[in-house]
């Protein structure tokens, strides 16, 4: 496999060739012409070309007629969602899935025996026939239960998708309307402006500072401007196209669209990335395993009994109906059910915590996870600008970036920090939008660039009434920043109605303030730039810096009357004021701050086993500086550089192994071949990628699964889509995510946070502990179901468990305490472990086996038959008699069969015996499935350390029991189902196994508990 | 792809065989267990299951002492006896001019009547005739007497062959033994054909009844003597009924015994079917 060194996207993805190749010719073929160069030519072509192209007009745009005749051409403008399984597949793969075919094999067995007999006899009994039915209607209510289950989930991911219906505003017949943007269609006039999305892919023909984020396309953050002219042959790069979904920072621009839906460049990258191939998630590897181990056993004892009574001298025919007997008893027919509503449960525990889960099974792997690798901006970070330090009075001063404000503030009583506040309000064109006087100051909307609005939020919070600022001082003249000058300078009028100065205030990169400022004023004076307070500059900034922020330099400067008299005519082209022998006041930083609960979701997670790797677009520094404030980096721990400097010697003779941080920049990464990659993910605990390209998110995707790791992605641009398909749980982001990477992610964070992906680590590592519960609860059944029916065939005794009484306890009696269990709360703080190891740690091991199998089931079996013998002997027929007596007792046309005691029994009347018996042993199941429960309720802890606090559990024990006794005390069940009123007395022959099997499991666990790492956990711990 | 290539630490403990699942010489694992580990595990489960049985065996014990000798704890499932028939068979198919095709329900017939001979039933009692002959107080039951004579040319005595040679078979209706079961009213046995013309037969002892004599039954420990009273029934084919299969009903009738249950065919009735052929 090959790995794309090209910056370009589209080359990342060919990797996935050969996946592509093994699938059918025709999409094969799609993906193909998919990954070629983006056809597009519109850029290169003349305005009046493109209206040519499109039939359209610069000014009156399309006409109705032809925009309905191109939607119907074109289908709506939107992305088509990912090729869907049709539903009858889907439903299909339920029916005959898991152990569907076992069931489908001992249905058709039952009706081939039904068939038998009816050639053969001519009263056949209805028996065969009956249980076929049960067992085909089993098989397709547990399919249809699984079905629906699976289409709900969906349906919420559907749900969400609707919640933001798209407008877009578009020029037909010369008149503005806004439509739904699906309606959109190529030719289209369309109109955008700051803070729309861009509807689709559009031309541009004019545009007014118009500057769009392309981040989700290129994963380049700065915001890019847009205009009619060509600047660039490849279509990524000019400015004269802008593309479908991304976003209008500011400025107005309007433009043809060229293309729709899936056409358009994005909706490309959206058909590629959903062919990319996923793997199994480790649940349905688990399951899958697990479907095996009982698959094996039932066939293997199936197969060896079937053939054991053939030697046996037995018949076909009652071959044939062991085999089924067998095959139903081995089967746990509700644990599939079980287990999809157990994940069902913590999908909506998980949702309700912000976590929306796509796909029922991801519910498990965050909890596998062992390595993170998270964008940095909007998941850590608070994806917001906000001012952080400031300098002034030659001290640096911490604002409060906290999203609650809860943080200290600093000294505002400085007359420097006044002048540097309405230098700050004053030289900003940002503004908060009209009508959000009730919200708090950080929650308003702001137009305008991230660092202008952060100063603004900065300064209304700590003064106050910028726009009342503004009024006050009104604006005579401005420059806005561009890259040569690298400042932005305004001229207001000042507050002081007898002060007829021009107050002259600017803003910019701090060198190029400070080269222009020969004074700064320091507690509100001015004072010569000295060399020492030059040096003093020099270090804050470097400081500054130095936390990976974005600095600013303010200086203003009060313009002699004199020279400017009111009235005076800025001329802002040919400058005719003074820009120079300025004021310096101070510098202010900004960065995204990190969110506030994150540093403490990074601790979880690191002190949980799982390595948190940062990889972003952003600038190393930055990287760094968030990945230390969050913990990525963790204190004391040191890069390569940090070593370097402390020792100052050269990077290349520090020992990269004495470091256990790095941070890599992604132009090293590219040169890094597979080793050095793995080498360096085995060997750095903490990392952090800067200035990453999409598809190096792939390669370290890929890299952290060739080491074995079980990776999570969080991202929310298109670009991560790549990486969140690969990865083996994908999370986007739920407000910041693009729909592409929602479609391609597993896990939705409704907040963005990455500490909700701590509590889906939880979810997930709780439900896998208490899957193993539930399992190991239900298999444990399987072995009182088993037994009866080696006993009937080896000693030739009646039957004592029938087919449909372990349907009963596996469909009915079963259900209810398996499914608690899935509410059972951790044993420990499970956050405290190292996450599994998919190869050693199964959801079903051998260790549960021994216990549910060969420990627990065995005394339940015991205890099953106890109440069977107890009922023969009681009417009459003690053990001795019954071993053996299965032929004459089975023999229809004996009705006077002797009993110990000399009675003589009919047909009919022994039967009834028999199903008492069937009856009673499913009680006895039952009464010893409470013990289980109980016992299932912990793996290490007792009983009364965990406590009984799980009222579902103490509802299904209840639950259970009624079901039972109604089940044996209802009129009409003995037609029903053949079974049969129990004496109370007989509810009680099971009560010793089932103390049994608590006492036993108790002690099981304190000797684990005392002895750990010994014998008994080797053996028993599942 | 990626996910599935990767398996840790595989070729690198040298080449791996499939047969190491079952022996590994390095290791000398045998299905992944070393020598003393499968003996740790073989101990405790011998351990484990030796404790099983013995618990087993103590609550078995136990429910064993909770029983009584001579009658069982419940018998409410069989509050009606079952009748049945001899020879044991619902089919009752032969030639009656070949002996050796009816033979086997002759021996079964003289098998079965072994225990009513005269000589054999002359040691138990000569009860009263229509009374429950109680003997609760006592610890031995007794027994009244069923000579096989009373079956007359049904007993195999005067007719060894019981009628089939002649195409009049004889068929034994008996009532299944219940400890404790009293009858009330006089029950008898009465046999239809199930077509439109009467059959005729003939029934011995005379009237076809079951005397209460032989009620209420003790258990086969305490009543070891006991035998069940018997009704011949004497099929009086003619000529026109042979080579024609007749299904015959024999149900008992004049008590409070159930001889009309919907599901058990057997109760206090019994149908089989007869095919004489020349």
């Amino acid at each position: 496999m090959g790995y794309g060194r090209s910056d370009s996207y589209r080359v990342a993805t060919t990797q996935e060739n050969k996946d592509v190749k093994e699938k059918p010719k025709a999409k094969g073929a799609d993906l193909e012409e998919l990954k070629k160069e983006v056809p597009l030519t519109e850029h290169k072509m003349s305005i009046e070309e493109v209206c040519q192209k499109h039939n359209t007009d610069i000014v009156q745009g399309l006409t109705n007629a032809k925009a309905a005749e191109f939607l119907i051409r074109d289908g709506p403008n939107a992305l088509t969602p990912p090729p869907t399984t049709p539903e009858w597949v889907k439903f299909c793969r339920q029916l005959f899935g898991g152990f569907s075919v076992l069931l489908w094999i001992g249905a058709i067995l039952c009706f081939l025996a039904y068939a038998i007999q009816a050639a053969t006899e001519d009263e056949p009994a209805g028996d065969n026939l009956y249980l076929g039915i049960v067992l085909s209607a089993v098989v397709i209510i547990t399919g249809c239960f699984s079905y629906f289950q699976e289409a709900k989930s969906s349906k919420i991911m559907e749900s969400f998708k609707n919640m933001v219906p798209q407008q877009a505003l578009v020029i037909r017949e010369g008149e503005k309307l806004q439509i739904n943007a699906e309606e959109v269609v190529a030719g289209d006039l369309v109109e955008v402006k700051g803070g729309d999305r861009i509807p689709a892919d559009l031309r541009v023909v004019s545009a007014h500072g118009c500057k769009v984020d392309n981040s989700s396309l290129t994963g380049e953050s700065e915001p890019q401007n847009r205009s009619p002219e060509c600047t660039n042959d490849n279509p990524l790069e000019t400015r004269n196209i802008a593309f479908f979904s991304t976003n209008c920072v500011e400025g107005t621009a309007r433009g043809i669209v060229i293309s729709t839906g899936d056409r358009t460049t994005m909706g490309r990258i959206a058909t590629l990335a959903s062919g990319l191939d996923t793997g199994k998630t480790p649940i349905a590897k688990e399951i899958e395993h697990f479907i095996h181990i009982i698959t094996g056993v039932a066939v293997f004892l199936g197969i060896s009994f079937f053939i054991l009574s053939i030697v046996l001298g037995y018949s076909w025919l009652e071959a044939v109906i062991f085999l089924i007997g067998i095959i139903v008893a081995n089967v746990p027919e509700g644990l599939l059910a079980t287990v999809t509503v157990c994940l069902t449960l913590t999908a909506k525990r998980m949702a309700k915590k912000n976590c929306l889960v796509k796909n029922l099974e991801a519910v498990e792997t965050l909890g596998s996870t062992s390595t993170i690798c998270s964008d940095k901006t909007g998941t850590l970070t608070q994806n917001r600008m906000t001012v952080a330090h400031m300098w002034f009075d030659n001290q640096i001063h911490e604002a409060d970036t906290t999203e609650d404000q809860s943080g200290a503030s600093f000294d505002k009583s400085s007359e420097t920090w006044v002048a540097l506040a309405r230098v700050a309000a004053l030289c900003n064109r940002a503004s908060f939008k009209a009508n959000q006087e009730s919200l708090p100051i950080l929650k308003r909307d702001v137009a305008g660039d991230a660092s202008e609005s952060a100063l603004l939020k900065c300064i209304e919070l700590s003064c106050g009434g910028v726009k009342a600022m503004r009024e006050k001082n009104k604006k005579v003249a401005e420059i806005p920043f561009n890259s040569t000058n690298k400042y932005q300078l305004s001229v207001h009028e000042t507050e002081d109605e007898n002060d007829n100065r021009y107050l002259l205030v600017m803003k910019g990169a701090p060198e190029r303030i400070l080269d222009r400022s020969t004074t700064i004023m320091v507690q509100g004076k001015e004072q010569p730039m000295d060399e020492e307070l030059k040096e003093a500059f020099q270090n804050a900034y470097l400081e500054l810096g130095g936390l990976g922020e974005r600095v600013l330099g303010f200086c203003h400067a009060l313009l002699p009357e004199d020279q400017f008299p009111k009235g005076f005519a800025f001329d802002c082209d040919d400058v005719n004021f003074p820009t120079e022998n300025l004021c310096f006041l101070g510098l202010m930083s900004m960065i995204d701050p990190p969110r506030a609960a994150v540093p403490d979701a990074v601790g979880k997670c690191r002190s949980a086993g799982i390595k948190v790797i940062m990889v972003t677009g952003d600038h190393p520094i930055t990287a760094k500086a968030i990945a230390k404030g969050v913990g990525i980096i963790s204190e004391g721990n040191e890069t390569v550089e940090d070593i370097a400097a402390r020792l100052n010697i050269p990077v290349s003779q520090v020992n990269p192994r004495d470091a256990k941080a790095c941070v890599i920049h992604g132009s090293d990464l590219k040169d890094l071949s597979q080793d050095q990659m793995d080498d360096l993910l085995k060997n750095h605990t903490e990392i952090v990628f800067a200035r990453t390209s999409p598809q190096q998110k792939l390669i370290i995707v890929e890299g952290c699964q060739r080491l074995g790791a079980i990776v999570a992605v969080t991202g929310d641009g298109v670009n991560d889509s790549p990486a969140l398909k690969k990865a083996d749980i994908g999370v986007a982001m739920g407000i910041s995510g693009s729909d592409v990477s929602k479609q391609a992610a597993d896990m939705i964070l409704l907040d963005d946070n990455f500490a909700s992906i701590v509590t889906g680590v939880e979810e997930g590592r709780l439900i896998f502990d208490n899957l193993k519960k539930s399992i190991a609860y239900t298999l444990t059944s399987n072995i009182p179901e088993i037994t009866p029916f080696l006993f009937f065939i080896i000693v030739n005794i009646p039957l004592p468990l029938g087919t449909i009484t372990i349907l009963c306890i596996d469909l009915g009696t079963d259900m209810v305490p398996a499914i608690s269990l899935a509410y059972e709360i951790a044993e420990s703080d499970i956050m405290k472990r190292q996450p599994r190891n998919p190869a050693r740690d199964k959801l079903v091991n051998e260790r549960l086996i021994s216990i549910a199998y060969g420990q627990i089931g065995m005394i339940q079996a015991l205890g099953g038959f106890f109440a069977y013998f107890v009922i023969m002997a009681e009417n009459g027929f003690l053990p001795s008699r019954l071993v053996g007596i299965r032929l004459y007792w089975d023999d229809r046309s004996n009705n006077d069969l002797e009993d110990s005691y000399g009675q003589q029994w009919t047909y009919e009347q022994r039967k009834i015996v028999e199903f008492t018996c069937h009856t009673a042993f499913f009680v006895s199941i039952v009464v010893v499935q409470w013990a289980d429960v109980i016992v299932c309720k912990t793996r290490r802890n007792s009983v009364f350390q965990q406590g009984m606090r799980n009222k579902i559990l103490i509802f299904g024990l209840f639950e259970e029991t009624a079901l039972a006794a109604f089940l044996s005390y209802c009129p009409g069940m003995d037609v029903a189902l053949r079974m049969y009123p129990l004496k109370p007395s007989w509810w009680f022959c099971a009560f010793p196994y089932s103390f049994l099997i608590f006492v036993y499991d108790e002690i099981r666990k304190l000797i684990l508990r005392r002895h750990p790492g010994g014998w008994v956990e080797k053996e028993t711990y599942y | 792809m990626t996910k599935e290539e990767q398996k840790p630490g595989e070729g690198k403990e040298g080449k791996t065989r499939w047969t190491d699942c079952i022996y590994n010489p390095r290791t000398g694992e045998f299905i992944g267990r070393n020598a003393s580990s499968w003996g740790l595990i073989l101990l405790f489960y011998l351990v484990f299951y030796g404790f099983l049985a013995g618990f087993f065996c103590l609550t078995m014990w136990v429910m064993l002492l909770t029983l009584e000798d001579h009658v069982p704890k419940y018998n409410d499932r069989v509050p009606s006896p079952g009748l049945v028939i001899r020879p044991k068979s619902l089919d009752i198919v032969y030639n009656r001019s070949d002996p050796a095709n009816y033979g086997q329900y002759i021996r079964h017939l003289d098998t079965f009547l072994q225990r009513y001979n005269d000589s054999e039933q002359a040691s138990n009692e000569l009860c009263l005739a229509g009374e429950f002959y109680d003997q609760d107080a006592e610890a031995q039951k007794k027994a009244c007497q069923f000579r096989r004579s009373t079956l007359r040319i049904c007993s195999g005595i005067s007719d060894p062959n019981y009628g089939y040679s002649e195409g009049k078979p004889c068929i034994l209706v008996k009532m299944n033994r219940i400890i404790g079961l009293k009858p009330q009213g006089e029950p008898y046995v009465n046999c239809t054909a199930k077509r439109d013309s009467p059959l005729s037969v003939q029934y011995f002892p005379a009237a076809a009844r079951i005397d209460k004599m032989y009620f209420p039954y003790y258990g086969k420990k305490v009543h070891e003597k006991y035998v069940q009273p018997l009704v011949a029934v004497k099929l009086l084919l003619t000529k026109e009924d042979y080579n024609k299969e007749i299904t015959v009903e024999c149900r008992v009738e004049g008590s409070n015994l159930r001889n009309n249950d919907e599901r058990d065919k057997f109760l206090g009735r019994v149908t089989f079917r007869v095919l004489v052929t020349q």
